[in-house]
């Protein structure tokens, strides 16, 4: 260990010289990594905000069940309790006649003066129950099992829909995050063999003083990790710009996008950047560096 | 501090580079291997590093045999030998204080100590002015100054030099043979591998090991140095 620290300076200095060594190359990849981070920036920025929308889309899964007119007031709201206690119900509440009215004059809008050609209230009390859209069918056949529920009105295709949107946002965005970091970790595990190849003569050398493997692999753990920050570090400087353009178009043109607060979002990217760059970089170094035992 | 047993070296290509020697080297040794070329210096010199593994027989470094199955004990064994090898095997780019420090830095020394041992050893090879000159800009004999500092800085128990006067002139390979043989010391042994039998025709105590043909025989110097 005290060797290590003594050691520091001469590790980072050794990690610059091996990307000095060969400019161009590193150059590339480095450019190269600056792209990929900025597609996974890029995803979670998106993931973040859909994430918001896949919220948004989740609270509105609803079914309503209608429960037998004898309940009365009292026991209704002891079945939406009841309700509200199942397996991936979210919440349950009654909606009673007159704000079922309510609704519906809201949806008619302007026509809503054709609820006023009924004598009476024509709407029904009725139980609004908020679910887990991925758990639909089993939901739905619970409800129906309650003795006190008459029908329920599911909306089956509706919460397909949102549920089919929620997974496929999920799946989409999983998969360009493997692979980036499967990209990241074959370019910079590349790179590393590359200078490891170059200075094989200096390692050999090494070895035959008897210097450690972790001796020799730490400047080239360095260089992943140098390269990897860095464009981590560029990535969020441009994500930064990129942010602010977005806010300034999305905010002011699309207006229902249901945005997160800027800072959030900003704070959330960089975060998830540099600490991918960090461990990616890692992980790619370590990579390269099995290719040490063949010089 | 050196038992080589009935060691025979073949190589892949089917080239028997060594065949059946005997050697022993104690503490506080001076020994020079002498030979024409291919007469198998080198070799016995990478079997003393494990650079290469006998064929058959067994060498012993320091009690430690060489073996390719025990690498951690070659590891620590290797940090107790200071190499001058043949090729150098300098690091370009680096300053002639950078090279000497790099063969010292994973070694049990502080960071201040490793800074003077290098600048020890450099001044006790002559060559402390040159301390800050890339090691591509210096003469050979130079360069081979470099590699004999970065061996001695280690402070090793064994001091092994392949051919480290070679491609110098007869001041500067008496020079250089000179510095080699002034670390034999109470715990330290020298082994120096040369073709030029000139230069040790009138050393003594020492002891001189002749090889041909991967064979070899031992006479053992006595007298006054």
């Amino acid at each position: 260990m005290k060797n290590f620290i003594s050691n520091l300076g001469y590790f980072f200095k050794e990690a610059g010289r091996i990307i000095f060594s060969n400019k161009l190359s590193n150059i590339f990849t480095f450019s190269g990594t600056v792209l990929i981070l900025l597609m996974l920036a890029s995803v979670v920025a998106g993931w973040n905000v859909s994430s918001r929308l896949v919220g948004m889309l989740e609270e509105e899964a609803e079914i309503s069940a209608f429960f037998d007119e004898d309940l009365d007031q009292k026991e209704a709201l002891e079945l939406a309790e009841k309700l509200s206690k199942l397996d991936g119900v979210r919440n349950a509440r009654v909606v009673d006649e007159s704000e079922a009215y309510e609704r519906m004059k809201e949806i008619l809008a302007d026509d809503a003066g054709i609820l006023e050609l009924f004598e009476h209230n024509p709407f029904k009390a009725y139980i609004e129950i908020r679910i887990d859209p991925g758990r639909t069918e089993s939901i739905i056949e619970t409800v129906r099992g309650f003795k006190e529920i008459g029908y329920v009105r599911d909306n089956k295709s509706v919460l397909k829909s949102i549920n089919d949107i929620i997974r496929g946002i999920k799946t989409i965005g999983t998969l360009i995050i493997f692979a980036v970091g499967i990209t990241t970790v074959i370019i910079i595990s590349h790179m590393i063999r590359q200078g490891i190849y170059n200075n094989r003569d200096q390692i050999k050398t090494l070895r035959l003083l008897g210097a450690s493997p972790m001796f020799i692999g730490f400047p080239f753990i360095c260089v992943g990790l140098f390269m990897t920050v860095a464009a981590g570090i560029l990535t969020s400087l441009v994500m930064l710009i990129l942010i602010n353009k977005g806010y300034q178009i999305m905010g002011g043109s699309i207006p229902f996008i249901p945005l997160p607060p800027k800072a959030d979002l900003l704070l959330g990217v960089t975060l998830v950047i540099m600490g991918v760059s960090i461990i990616l970089g890692t992980i790619g170094s370590l990579f390269g560096l099995s290719s040490i035992k063949d010089q | 501090m050196i038992e080589v047993k009935e060691v025979s070296l073949r190589y892949r290509d089917g080239t028997l580079a060594l065949n059946n020697i005997n050697l022993t080297v104690g503490d506080n040794e001076l020994v020079y291997i002498t030979g024409p070329s291919g007469s198998g210096k080198t070799s016995l010199l990478k079997l003393i590093i494990g650079m290469e593994y006998p064929t058959s027989g067994t060498v012993k470094v320091m009690g430690q045999e060489i073996s390719e199955e025990k690498s951690d004990e070659l590891r620590s064994l290797r940090k107790k030998i200071g190499p001058v090898f043949q090729e150098l095997k300098l690091v370009p780019g680096r300053s002639a204080m950078e090279n000497v420090m790099m063969g010292i830095r994973f070694l049990d020394f502080s960071g201040q100590e490793i800074r003077r041992n290098a600048a020890d050893a450099l001044e006790k090879v002559g060559l402390s002015h040159k301390a800050d000159s890339m090691v591509e800009n210096l003469s050979w004999g130079e360069a081979q100054r470099v590699s004999i500092a970065r061996a001695i800085a280690r402070k090793p128990r064994l001091i092994l030099a392949d051919e480290p006067t070679g491609n110098l002139d007869h001041d500067n390979a008496v020079n250089i043979l000179n510095i080699l043989a002034s670390f034999k010391q109470k715990d330290t042994s020298v082994i120096i591998a040369t073709h030029a039998t000139h230069l040790i025709e009138n050393q003594k105590n020492v002891t001189i090991v002749r090889m041909n043909q991967g064979s070899i025989s031992v006479e053992k110097r006595g007298g006054k140095e």
